[in-house]
């Protein structure tokens, strides 16, 4: 569904290129995951699917039709982004939080179409954040907020879902939960992309992995190509090891410890 | 909706209607009911009729005008800047109709609609400086580089209207400094028509596009993802608001903290929503300033107390209680 | 020489009873020179001053009136009266002046305004050297003083005399001419924004009652309050004063209506310049007030 094609990004003022000849694809049916170290170009290319970043050069489409020739409301309808931080300066209750991802589909005057409710309602099941709905934003922990704007982004109703490190603040139950949604999302259908920190989580929930590093594309495949020990090394700068379990059927990452201290 | 904020809707307007009532009621000269009914219908003595239908009409509708338009320039700026400290001269507002104004007492242009103009005139040059020079710096709409041009141009507007007073006559002096201080008491019909035609476009405006607020107040990138061009969306709202802001100025100088103020009471009482938000600021906006015009006028006859004063005054006591609430 | 502590005691009480018994004799001499509005004496027996400068419009228009104006050498920015001060080299604002500029026209007296904002001015000016002497031109004695006091310091005395002398006797004779007229009770409209009137503190009051006619805003002390329009209704004054450009506003405003005055066209114009100010011409002023507040009503 989303294309990036020899994407190249530079800040203003920037030495050399935050993103440098990117390209990869992100299908529908499948959970795309990009990982790479800080400051790799992940977020970048978030920004740049916002509108929020120009590109030096390059092509990022939609369904084939290049990002800039797509109408922004159009584009909301159909893929939901859900960036990597954000604050409320206003507190909301989670259930009309949940109802602006509506938006896009409302006309000015906000008359809702009947349908919508019920999309906000299964959007706040499945984010699982049913109980919370009464509640004010202000009053949510880290986690909650993060599922709540997941919710948001489920109501927006579209084919593609992209998401900028979606579990930093949840614990091992949650985070396995909002993995599990996104394979559910994905065999619904939809084309997930997501952007995380969590190579093992990514290992064994993603259909494909982009490894990103300095602005480019260290490795592109399925995660047992990606994921190996030399690879992984080389671009992230630390020993490690990786583990297959057959248990769980993917690979499994382990960074070594690299100063004395108590033994492991 | 909850109990709460369905009396909202009832005290509103109830409340706004008593007090302009009594604001037609109230004044230095003393008239009772049946007198003010009958200048109302225009069958009382002609000097009933001219303190009813020439005075106190007028300015209590111009009060109401006004802080109607400084609450919904208010609610639509805090939501869009996401800040709730904003207020509508934010944008260089004051400074520049100030200075326009100051020119047009130091040149004598005080008849009519030349002064109204003039401060209308410079408020725009102002928001335009605003827009200009956040835009150059590279954040046409983040709100902290935009607040950052306010308070430069609005400084310059500061120095500007000092050398303008530093050598002006008496009088030109505290024409300027009365105006600054706000007050309704120049209120006539021909300038509460077009402050009503305006601020009805402007509000309406608002409300139309008052969803775009709720997304704006998001934060940039959400609002970007859920489709908004957000440097258009947000200098639209910016401009709205400011004009709107720019025409309560014209019509009545300076009147600080309602437009802070009253979208906070407002949120208080339950609304968060942008179009009830802007539409009850209107009508606390107005209730708020026609409520001061009345002690402007009667605290301590026969000068006039300034409105300005007057909100301010309302304005401390708001915001001890909002610290006390946080402490 | 004292000796003893208690010799000592008595040499210094001495000493203090014959300058104590000096001082009164200082005072009274002291007693005989006028004070200026600051509180300093005034000293008219010294020479007459050759180069004046002059920061208030009143005292320079007196100082040509009374035939001194070649000794005006500096005058304030906005002093317009007679014509030929125009010529007189500006030295900056009479209030809070320029006193750098004040100190180059070389004066050997200069003429202040006697409110507090020139004080400081007027202590770096004695520190040159300079002789200061503040007035205070609010009300009517104040010109009489004025003429008086500046015809000494500047060698016309004569000349100061005679016009103070015929100031007063024309101002008596138009009070003595509208003694038996009726008095119209009157509204002065003097600026638009803010709404002002003129208290019983100005000049201007003064000469409306000398003029025959009463204030209706006699109870405010200051010189020139703002006032609120429907109080105005409330004092229902028989006639509305005001300069030519107000006038035409106060006609063409549906609010005035609600004036009695307006209603029944008693709007009386008066010539601005000659009655807005303090001058010499004061008397004259009051005789064109007197004039035109007693003609017959419009019918």
């Amino acid at each position: 569904m989303i294309a990036f094609e020899e994407v190249r990004i530079r800040y203003p003022r920037a030495a050399v290129r935050a993103v440098d000849g990117v390209s990869f694809a992100v299908p529908r049916g499948a959970v795309t995951a990009v990982v790479g170290p800080n400051g790799s170009g992940k977020s970048t290319l978030v920004r740049a699917l916002l509108r929020r970043q120009p590109l030096a050069s390059g092509r990022i489409a939609v369904d084939g039709t290049a990002l800039e020739h797509i109408d922004r409301r159009e584009l909301a309808r159909r893929l939901a982004i859900v960036p990597q931080r954000e604050e409320a300066a206003f507190a909301l209750p989670v259930r009309e939080f949940v109802a602006l991802g509506r938006f896009p589909h409302g006309g000015h005057w906000g008359a809702r179409p009947p349908g919508d409710e019920a999309v906000i309602v299964r959007a706040i099941e499945r984010a699982g954040v049913t109980h919370l709905a009464a509640r004010s934003t202000a009053e949510l922990s880290g986690g909650e907020w993060q599922r709540t704007r997941l919710a948001r982004a489920l109501a927006q109703g579209g084919e593609g879902i992209v998401l900028d490190e979606p579990t930093t603040f949840l614990d091992v139950a949650h985070e396995m939960a909002m993995f599990e949604l996104f394979a559910d999302l994905a065999a619904d259908g939809m084309a997930v992309m997501i952007v995380s920190h969590q190579l093992n989580l990514v290992a064994r929930f993603a259909d494909r992995i982009v490894l990103l590093n300095e602005g480019r594309v260290a490795a592109h495949g399925v995660p047992s190509e990606v994921m190996t020990g030399a690879v992984l090394e080389r671009v992230y700068g630390w020993p490690l090891v990786v583990l297959r379990d057959p248990a769980v059927g993917a690979p499994a990452l382990l960074p070594l410890r690299r100063s004395r201290g108590r033994s492991s | 909706m909850t109990p709460r904020r369905s009396a909202l809707w009832i005290v509103l307007p109830v409340g706004l209607v008593a007090l302009l009532v009594l604001a037609i009621a109230v004044g230095t000269v003393p008239l009772t009911p049946g007198e003010v009914l009958a200048g109302l219908r225009g069958e009382g003595t002609a000097e009933m009729n001219a303190i009813v239908r020439a005075l106190r009409v007028p300015r209590a509708l111009l009060a109401m005008l006004v802080g109607a338009g400084l609450g919904m320039a208010g609610a639509a700026l805090q939501g869009t800047l996401r800040n709730p400290l904003a207020e509508p001269y934010l944008l260089g507002v004051s400074g520049g109709a100030a200075v326009g104004a100051v020119i047009a007492v130091a040149f004598g242009l005080v008849a009519g609609a030349l002064l109204p103009l003039a401060a209308f005139a410079g408020a725009l040059c102002a928001v335009a400086a605003v827009l200009l020079v956040a835009r150059a710096a590279g954040g046409g709409a983040d709100p902290r580089v935009l607040l950052m041009a306010g308070v430069i141009i609005g400084a310059f507007a500061n120095a500007a209207i000092m050398v303008a007073l530093a050598n002006a006559p008496p009088n030109t002096v505290r024409g300027a400094v009365w105006w600054m201080m706000g007050s309704v008491a120049d209120a006539d019909w021909p300038r509460v028509l077009w402050l009503a035609a305006y601020l009805g476009a402007g509000g309406l405006l608002l409300l139309w596009r008052a969803r775009e607020i709720d997304v704006l107040a998001l934060g940039e990138e959400p609002a970007a993802a859920l489709g908004l061009h957000v440097d258009r969306a947000a200098s639209r709202m910016f401009l709205i608001a400011s004009l709107l802001a720019a025409a309560t100025v014209a019509a009545a100088g300076l009147i600080g903290f309602v437009g802070l103020v009253v979208p906070h009471l407002v949120r208080r009482a339950g609304v968060r929503s942008h179009r009830p938000l802007i539409a009850g600021s209107a009508l606390a906006g107005g209730m708020l300033v026609v409520g001061a015009d009345i002690a402007a006028r009667t605290l301590r006859p026969p000068s006039e107390l300034p409105l300005g004063a007057i909100t301010a005054l309302i304005g401390v006591p708001f915001f001890l209680v909002q610290l006390a609430r946080r402490a | 020489m004292p000796r003893s502590p208690f010799q000592r005691v008595v040499w210094v009480v001495a000493a203090l009873a014959a300058v104590a018994c000096e001082a009164p004799a200082r005072d009274e001499r002291s007693a005989a020179l006028p004070v200026d509005d600051f509180g300093a004496a005034v000293d008219t027996t010294a020479a007459p001053a050759a180069r004046i400068v002059s920061l208030i419009p009143a005292t320079t228009e007196i100082l040509f009136a009374i035939g001194a104006g070649e000794r005006v050498v500096g005058r304030s920015e906005w002093d317009q009266w007679p014509a030929e001060a125009r010529a007189v080299t500006a030295v900056g604002p009479g209030l809070r002046p320029n006193v750098e500029a004040v100190l180059a026209r070389r004066p050997d007296l200069v003429v202040l305004y006697g409110s507090e904002d020139n004080r400081a001015a007027a202590g770096r000016l004695e520190a040159a050297g300079v002789r200061v002497v503040a007035l205070k031109i609010d009300r009517i004695a104040h010109v009489d003083r004025a003429l008086r006091l500046l015809g000494a310091l500047s060698g016309q005395s004569a000349s100061g005399d005679s016009i103070a002398r015929a100031l007063a006797t024309t101002l008596d004779s138009v009070r003595s001419a509208t003694d038996s007229l009726p008095r119209p009770r009157v509204f002065w409209h003097i600026w638009r924004q803010p709404l002002i009137t003129i208290g019983a503190g100005s000049y201007m009051h003064e000469l409306l009652e000398i003029a025959g006619a009463e204030n209706v805003y006699a109870d405010l002390a200051a010189v020139s309050p703002p006032v609120n329009l429907e109080d105005v209704v409330r004092r229902d004054p028989d006639i509305v004063l005001s300069g030519p450009n107000n006038a035409a506003d106060v006609r063409n405003d549906p609010r005035w209506q609600a004036l009695r005055a307006v209603r029944e066209g008693r709007i009386v114009v008066v010539d601005t310049i000659l009655v807005g100010r303090p001058s010499v011409m004061l008397g004259a002023a009051a005789a064109h007030l007197a004039e035109r507040l007693h003609q017959p009503p419009p019918q």
